[in-house]
């Protein structure tokens, strides 16, 4: 097992950089997200450390091997690595055992050792009373466990995923997202896991990368992420979020909506317009304004959905901005009246330009 | 008068719906034009001259050696093409389709010339390279070598020789069957591999070529059924060498007398052979695990062959140099030569036969009018049968839709000159009287090819999601406008393809034409046999070249005109 | 179909040109000769065209189609040339689907008119040149066809290849072993011509001749006109038949080709024309008719085709052996017709094809 280091990893179609000067080091053992919307150039990533296609610039290293760098990729075969293909890529020609027994035979083991491992991985998986189907034959959840258990079965040093839970329905993918991290606990393999769910991401990664047109926008653990994101984009695509816009006063505050605000995480320069994050839920309703209180709105409500455990309300403040707002649901606050916003000052994440 | 504005039409929209009568209709249609002739076959195979039942021709035909021979011929033939094709094929293919082959547009484009050509013209102008003495080819190897006149390199009058002159205009079905299979491969299966340790080879030999397996098996067997019904490269080539095939065999049974009784009782052996292959290709194909599950078909990253590159592109190009370099060459040689068979040279230069082909002879013209007539409408009315047919079996549109289907590709298995002769049988009495005319080959032609477009079809209409009809359904549109609105435009290319396809079959096809001209609706094929048989090699060079050429046109317009060959469906982007 | 019962014997084409025949039947009988009037050709001209069924070859059946045309402007021929048995074959088919397509027919096979005449399908008509200039013998006592030409099937051989001394004399001679492989040969399945002279050898000079030919490695091809082809381009050094006529033409225009007329006698065969009865274009064909067996037609076919022609006024080309200075076997169509199935059974037993 060895960690695994993209520095300056760049692939350019054209003039378009798909992958635009990555850097990143991901230490042996951890499991780590790529996160971010289509087209942002995660799967590219990760089909340049499988090696399928060779960096424009930039390199990849394995432990201290050197696996790709501009032009040249060590072929896939020879990385010690395995991979879940968003297809799965279940060959149709041979049955489940088969399937998992491939990469074992290429590493010429003996027979026994392979029927014992193949057996053990399956058991592992939960698929061993389907060994000997084909895999037309299996449901999605099956054959995405067929193609985790090829995977893991070749104990390889690295493992990829790209987008392994995407074809799999609600239910199957909430279960599938624990069985990937309770497998990876068991087995502890450097790897690197595709997806654009970030649900998907925080139950699983030890560490998420967030990526947007080709870049890293912030990497770190999934709380860290969440709670103190660095941009307007992490902010948005991580959990939901109001965006408030304004004029700086001075190193801690802004003006908005005609009140000054205070809040935390980068600085606010005096003068420039800037953006703070608050997420839906980090925003308290009070029916009355709150003696003395700093960060208060006053604000009416536009429109009220009830969602069960929750309800969901849409508020405009004076100067017209809708922010959204989750609040309890056992209180309901008919459309229309007016309210006060209580923004709590370290909730107000100030972000980076 | 005054004029009352129409209150707009409210619910459906107004006009009866004819989907079922047409569709029906269609189904009829199918029927008469496979069943008729075929069961007319069975009739005159199993009664004797008075209409009173008999198994005599059944007992000739397994005890007379004059029968038992060319069966076995024709097996023999049919199992060694079909070998060598998919020998040839499979490699080509697979360069084309998989590897970083330079000039792979080249490679495929002539492919298709040699699928263009008629296998009757190939044979011809294999005579020309290939005949022990006169040969071209024999004529070099003497004068290189210096060896003696009677020696010679190949002998295209043999088994050998006709086996690799059928091989020559064959494989190319058995190319684009493999090399469309590797087209369609998820190159997931492949990366799949490849991560967990594969090579290169390692990967072909477990992963691509067993996927690719079933379609080399089908491309074999189509192969082996084309070799097997195969009459005109037989009919030139074997018969000097001293033996018949089934086919010959049975056009030589229409020698005065006639015996068709006799004819079609050696036809159905033919048929059952056919049916027994094709059944076998279900069960196979119809086996578990070859069908090939979901799949992102990205681009596969080609093999890189190296230092490979160019040797095996000088290996595509020595088997392309069989079928299309020298065989082209031959012709365009002798068309130009006083004696073909002599070097060029100014003296040997003439344009008597364009000459005579062009001006003098009075069966040109007409013959080119039929083929060019019958092409077009075959190809048009064949497709368009083929598209409801598909559309009907595909969408299950009407009870019986599999008997439909089946019958559709039926007439794979009826080889040309027995369908020739169920036709004749069929159509030369009260009430179908359609002998003599362009009708009866008209028919011919559709029903050889409707199998063909059939596939073609078929597999395109599968990519057509029945919600976009449902989508047009619920809006009012009957089955045949939601047919004709969205799911034809859909078809577009599909159509266009199968359309090319039985254009280019037509123009190709002998055997049945051969048992159902008469002197007003001869073909080009049939005029190219006849001049073969009284040696004119130099219009029959012209003929074969004018008639390639036109083919070509035709193929090329078609894919020109605006709105149909420009259009490309909209790929959902990976 | 084709019976055995013969209510009428016409001796006449079982005669050679040498005058052989054993009886002539009364002139008597012989319809009245109808000249070419302006009526006829008026009327001809309104029909248009006329539709010539010939197993002659297609130069030479183009070159009369264009004498024709060019002596009749508005009338024009359509060739249709295959080898006679086909022509026969086709004929048939057609009658018994009644297509009535063609006008005028000319056959290599003297028995495939002695077929259509019991079976009533051709019309009776004698043209001027026929009364006057043509033996009794060479034409049909009830004016239904008449000899519009002969020629032989002589042996041949490419004087490239063969030395004139080492050439064979006779039939025998081909079953030297040295000529095997090097022989070419029609078939009697397909070509008229053939047919006859197959009948004539056999009858002159037994099977057992074919047999032992058979054992030669022959070259089969189909039609009669294809062996001088064959020939001419070097492809085999003799042939063992094809008509006389081809060898000449390919003789005249400068081909290496000599001509061998066997000492045992060469196979004469006579190629009538008749017009049919329910012909489409019935004066056009009349017209033609007279055309074909006119000094000026017959002419033509000698000079140009190297066909013989029992028109009394048609001079022999320079060059060419008289027909009186050769050794004719006898021509017996009704013969012929009797055994056509035999002999193509026998043939094709022994030759395989």
């Amino acid at each position: 097992m060895a960690s695994v280091e993209l520095a300056g990893l760049t692939k350019r179609y054209g003039a378009l950089a798909v992958v635009d000067r990555v850097g990143l080091r991901i230490e042996h053992g951890q499991l780590v997200c790529l996160l971010g919307p289509s087209g942002c150039g995660k799967t590219t990533t990760l089909r340049l450390i499988a090696g399928f296609i060779e960096p424009s610039e930039g390199e990849v290293r394995v432990g201290d091997r050197l696996v790709s760098s501009a032009g040249w990729a060590m072929e896939p075969q020879k990385r010690n690595m395995s991979m879940i293909f968003q297809s799965y890529a279940l060959w149709p020609h041979m049955t489940v055992a088969g399937n998992v027994a491939y990469g074992l035979e290429l590493r010429r083991l003996d027979r026994e050792t392979i029927r014992r491992k193949v057996q053990a991985m399956l058991a592992t998986t939960r698929m061993d009373a389907y060994a000997d189907r084909y895999p037309a034959d299996l449901s999605g959840g099956q054959q995405q466990r067929v193609a985790l258990a090829r995977a893991l079965v070749v104990e390889p040093e690295t493992l990829l995923l790209d987008e392994p839970l995407s074809n799999l329905d609600t239910n199957l993918r909430e279960e599938m997202r624990f069985e990937v991290r309770r497998l990876h606990d068991e087995y502890r393999y450097t790897t690197v896991y595709v997806t654009h769910d970030q649900a998907e991401a925080m139950t699983t990664a030890d560490q998420i990368v967030v990526m947007n047109a080709g870049r890293i926008e912030q990497a770190g653990p999934p709380e860290e992420i969440y709670y103190r994101p660095r941009s307007e984009f992490v902010a948005q695509f991580i959990g939901g979020t109001n965006i408030l816009r304004g004029k700086g006063l001075d190193g801690r505050h802004l003006s908005f909506a005609g009140r000054a605000l205070r809040c935390s995480g980068a600085d606010v320069p005096a003068g420039g317009t800037i953006a703070v994050s608050i997420r839906h839920h980090d925003i308290r309703l009070l029916a009355a304004p709150p003696p003395g209180a700093e960060n208060v709105l006053e604000a009416r409500i536009a429109r009220q959905v009830f969602l069960g455990s929750v309800r969901d309300y849409l508020v405009e403040v004076a100067d017209g901005t809708q922010l959204r707002v989750v609040a309890p649901a056992e209180h309901s606050i008919e459309s229309g009246s007016p309210v006060w916003l209580h923004l709590p000052p370290e909730r107000c994440r100030a972000l980076a330009g | 008068m005054t004029t009352i504005a129409a209150p707009l039409p409210r619910g459906r929209p107004r006009g009866i719906d004819l989907s079922r009568p047409v569709m029906l209709g269609l189904a009829a249609v199918l029927c008469v034009l496979i069943v008729l002739p075929v069961s007319q076959l069975a009739w005159h195979a199993v009664v004797d001259r008075d209409g009173a039942p008999t198994l005599e021709n059944f007992r000739r035909l397994w005890s007379d050696p004059a029968f038992v021979e060319p069966m076995l011929t024709t097996l023999t033939l049919a199992t060694s093409v079909s070998v060598a094709c998919c020998v040839v094929a499979a490699p080509i293919g697979w360069l084309v389709a998989r590897t970083d082959l330079p000039f792979t547009g080249v490679v495929r484009a002539l492919v298709m010339a040699s699928f263009v050509t008629p296998p009757f013209l190939g044979a011809v102008a294999w005579e020309i390279l290939a005949a022990p003495n006169s040969g071209l080819l024999n004529q070099w190897y003497r004068s290189l070598t210096g060896a003696g006149t009677d020696e010679y390199l190949v002998n295209v009058y043999s088994m050998g020789g006709l086996i690799f002159v059928i091989a020559c205009y064959t494989f190319p079905y058995v190319f684009v069957l493999v090399s469309n299979a590797l087209d369609r491969i998820p190159s997931d299966l492949e990366d799949a591999s490849a991560i967990l340790g594969g090579r290169t080879w390692r990967t072909a030999a477990r992963i691509t070529i067993p996927l690719a397996l079933p379609a080399l098996l089908a491309g074999g067997l189509v192969a082996f059924l084309q070799a097997m019904i195969l009459f005109g490269s037989p009919a030139i080539l074997a018969l000097p060498a001293g033996f018949h095939t089934m086919t010959t065999k049975i056009w030589s049974l229409f020698q005065y007398p006639p015996k068709p009784g006799l004819a079609a009782a050696a036809a159905l052996p033919l048929l059952l052979i056919t049916i027994v292959l094709l059944r076998g290709q279900q069960w196979l194909m119809g086996r578990r695990g070859y069908t090939v599950v979901g799949g992102r078909s990205g681009r596969p990253r080609p093999t890189a062959l190296g230092l490979l590159r160019w040797p095996a592109l000088g290996l595509c190009l020595a088997v392309l140099a069989c079928s299309v370099f020298l065989p082209y060459g031959a012709l365009v040689k002798t068309a130009f030569s006083r004696v073909p068979s002599q070097p060029v040279s100014f003296d040997n230069l003439t344009l008597q036969h364009v000459r005579f082909v062009l001006f003098e002879f009075s069966g040109t013209r007409l013959a080119l009018q039929n083929t060019f007539l019958l092409g077009v409408l075959s190809a048009t009315l064949g497709t368009g049968l083929a598209l409801v047919v598909a559309y009907l079996s595909g969408r299950r549109a009407v009870p019986g839709h599999r008997t439909l289907a089946f019958l559709a590709t039926a007439p794979v298995s009826i080889p040309g000159i027995v369908l020739g002769v169920g036709l004749f049988l069929s159509y030369t009495r009260p009430p179908f009287v359609l002998y003599g005319t362009l009708w009866i080959l008209l028919i011919a032609y559709i029903t050889i090819e409707l199998p063909a477009a059939y596939q073609q079809l078929q597999s395109a209409l599968k990519a057509v999601h029945p919600e976009l009809e449902e989508a047009s359904r619920i809006l009012g549109a009957t089955r045949l406008q939601a047919l004709g609105h969205v799911t034809a435009p859909l078809l577009r290319s599909g159509v266009i393809a199968a359309w090319c396809f039985v254009f280019i079959g037509t123009m190709r096809e002998l055997s049945a034409a051969i048992m159902l001209f008469t002197a007003d609706t001869k073909v080009i094929s049939v005029v190219i046999f006849d001049l073969n048989e009284s040696g004119d090699l130099g219009a029959i060079s012209v003929l074969g070249i004018a008639m390639l050429l036109i083919t070509f046109a035709v193929v090329l317009l078609v894919n020109r005109i605006p709105g149909l060959g420009g259009w490309r469906p909209a790929r959902p982007g990976g | 179909m084709h019976g055995t019962k013969f209510t009428r014997r016409s001796f006449l084409l079982a005669s050679s040109a040498l005058g052989i025949s054993v009886l002539a039947a009364p002139l008597a009988a012989l319809p009245a000769a109808a000249p070419v009037t302006p009526q006829l050709i008026e009327a001809a001209k309104k029909e248009g065209k006329i539709v010539w069924y010939t197993s002659v070859d297609l130069p030479l059946a183009q070159k009369v189609a264009q004498a024709f045309e060019a002596k009749y402007p508005g009338v024009s021929v359509r060739v249709e040339r295959t080898g006679a048995e086909r022509v026969f074959q086709r004929i048939g088919q057609e009658y018994s689907a009644k297509i009535h397509a063609v006008d005028a027919v000319n056959s290599s096979d003297a028995a495939h008119l002695l077929v259509w005449k019991r079976e009533g399908i051709l019309a009776p008509y004698v043209t001027e040149d026929m009364a006057k200039n043509y033996p009794p013998e060479h034409v049909d006592p009830d004016g239904m066809f008449a000899s519009f030409r002969a020629t032989l099937s002589p042996i041949a051989y490419n004087t490239k290849l063969v030395d004139a001394g080492e050439a064979p004399k006779s039939f025998k001679d081909l079953l030297d072993p040295k000529w095997s492989g090097k022989l070419v040969k029609s078939h009697p399945g397909y070509s008229g011509s053939t047919l006859t002279a197959t009948f004539q050898t056999a009858r002159d000079l037994g099977w057992s001749y074919f047999e032992a030919l058979s054992k030669q490695k022959v070259m089969q091809v189909q039609s009669a006109t294809e062996p001088p082809k064959k020939l001419s381009l070097g492809e085999r050094a003799v042939a063992v038949d094809g008509v006389e006529y081809v060898f000449l033409q390919l003789i005249e225009k400068g081909n290496p080709i000599a001509i061998v007329y066997p000492s045992e006698g060469t196979p004469l065969v006579v190629g009538p024309s008749a017009i049919f009865k329910n012909a489409p274009n019935p004066n056009a064909a009349r017209l033609f008719h007279s055309f074909l067996f006119s000094r000026e037609c017959q002419q033509l076919i000698v000079d140009a085709g190297g066909l013989r022609s029992f028109h009394k006024e048609v001079k022999d080309k320079e060059g060419r052996t008289p027909l009186a200075k050769i050794k004719l076997m006898k021509e017996d169509a009704e013969a012929v017709e009797k055994q056509v199935e035999e002999i193509k059974s026998k043939y094709t037993r022994l030759f395989k094809v």
